[in-house]
């Protein structure tokens, strides 16, 4: 006795993808050879699967290619952009550091915490310097500055060192002890 | 030699990566639309997975194919875009899985079916309908339907990517192969036209 149509939709899939050992795949066979309806079922599927593997069903839309060509090309450009900018940020800040270093060794042991700064002792300082619009302590700073607390204002140091403000020694230099004389 | 192409992109020669994944584009774009069933957002996330693998391209073993390996990247892209946005809960009859596994699948019966030729592929609006017939069947029908049988992967390399076991994978397969056809088989009219099935996606199992 032949199997039923119920039987044929479970195993068909199997079928198409030649699944089924050769009994089985027998009585499918012979199912179909008497069953018009699953012979439908059997072609109509597989003229579904044969539509869906040709590759202009599901191909990326125009322009695709060229639009990922793009991003592509963004992303290099990105990328080496960052880099560069990286490169010359760490460039720049050896200098910086050096400068920094050099004046904490080279400016400030001339004269002490409450002295007055010269011209001449600040000539290592960065040009512009930071004072608090909130302190009365006369110091000015590098900019950011943990010492710096308050709205800060920026001057020339010319300009600090006139009006009477001294380097902070933190952010600058330590005082030396004042000599007397 | 596409093995030779990967080594020569390792070694500097990004512009070549182009001519690495143009093979590769349709896979991973099909892949993708497999999960979103959404054009916009498959073109989005294909090119996203593309570049991702650019990007990870020294990551490739070698122990599965190129291919296979696009497709895990635009699989999580794709989950992972998935897991972003905020989505409304879409409601499917084809959505129980449970359901649907136990109880068997009753195709309709289409006296009048007519064979689809691979010549009528060359009209978009056909085009379109296939890949509308695809994107109204539940997400994981959707999965194994595209690597199976537009991707012909094996049995084992669907049921590796996709984390389930093989016997599921030949249930969802059936499933969504008989509801396609369902949804399909009426065919063309005969003047040539669209029959009814291409006007609007119909689930003649709901």
């Amino acid at each position: 006795m032949g199997i039923g149509c119920e039987q044929v939709w479970v195993d068909i899939s199997d079928y198409i993808d030649d699944d089924l050992d050769p009994n089985q795949r027998a009585a499918l066979d012979q199912h179909f050879v008497e069953c018009r309806r699953c012979t439908a079922l059997l072609n109509g599927t597989r003229n579904v699967i044969g539509l869906y593997r040709d590759p202009r069903v599901l191909a990326p839309p125009d322009g695709f290619h060229e639009r990922l060509y793009r991003r592509l090309e963004e992303n290099t450009t990105s990328s080496r952009r960052s880099f560069l900018a990286w490169a010359l940020t760490a460039a720049a800040a050896v200098p910086v550091g050096l400068a920094l270093f050099s004046v904490r060794r080279l400016m400030l042991p001339t004269h002490d915490k409450g002295t007055p700064a010269t011209e001449r002792d600040v000539r290592q300082v960065p040009e512009t310097v930071a004072i608090s619009q909130d302190q009365d302590d006369k110091v000015f700073h590098l900019a950011g500055c943990s010492h710096l607390h308050g709205k800060p204002t920026f001057l020339s140091v010319k300009e600090a060192i006139r009006e009477g403000y001294t380097p902070c020694i933190y952010c600058i230099g330590k005082a030396q002890p004042k000599k007397n004389s | 030699m596409e093995g030779a192409l990967i080594d020569r992109i390792l070694s500097g020669h990004k512009e070549l990566f182009m001519d690495l994944i143009r093979p590769h584009q349709r896979t991973v774009y099909a892949t993708v639309f497999s999960l979103l069933a959404n054009k916009e957002d498959a073109e989005d996330v294909a090119q996203d997975a593309l570049l991702k693998a650019l990007a990870r391209l020294n990551q490739f073993r070698k122990e599965s194919t190129f291919g296979t390996w696009l497709i895990q990247i635009a699989i999580n892209e794709a989950r992972m875009r998935n897991r972003r946005q905020w989505r409304i809960p879409m409601l499917s009859l084809t959505d129980d899985k449970d359901k649907d596994h136990a109880k068997a699948y009753v195709p309709k019966d289409f006296e009048d079916w007519r064979e689809i030729p691979s010549t009528a592929l060359e009209r978009v609006e056909v085009r379109d309908a296939l890949v509308k017939a695809l994107g109204s069947l539940a997400r994981h029908y959707r999965e194994a339907f595209v690597l199976r049988d537009i991707h012909e992967l094996s049995i084992s390399e669907t049921s590796a990517i996709l984390g389930i076991s093989p016997g599921a994978v030949k249930s969802r397969l059936r499933r969504a192969r008989l509801m396609l056809r369902d949804i399909l088989a009426p065919g063309l009219a005969q003047d040539g036209r669209l029959g009814w099935a291409f006007k609007e996606v119909r689930k003649p199992w709901e």
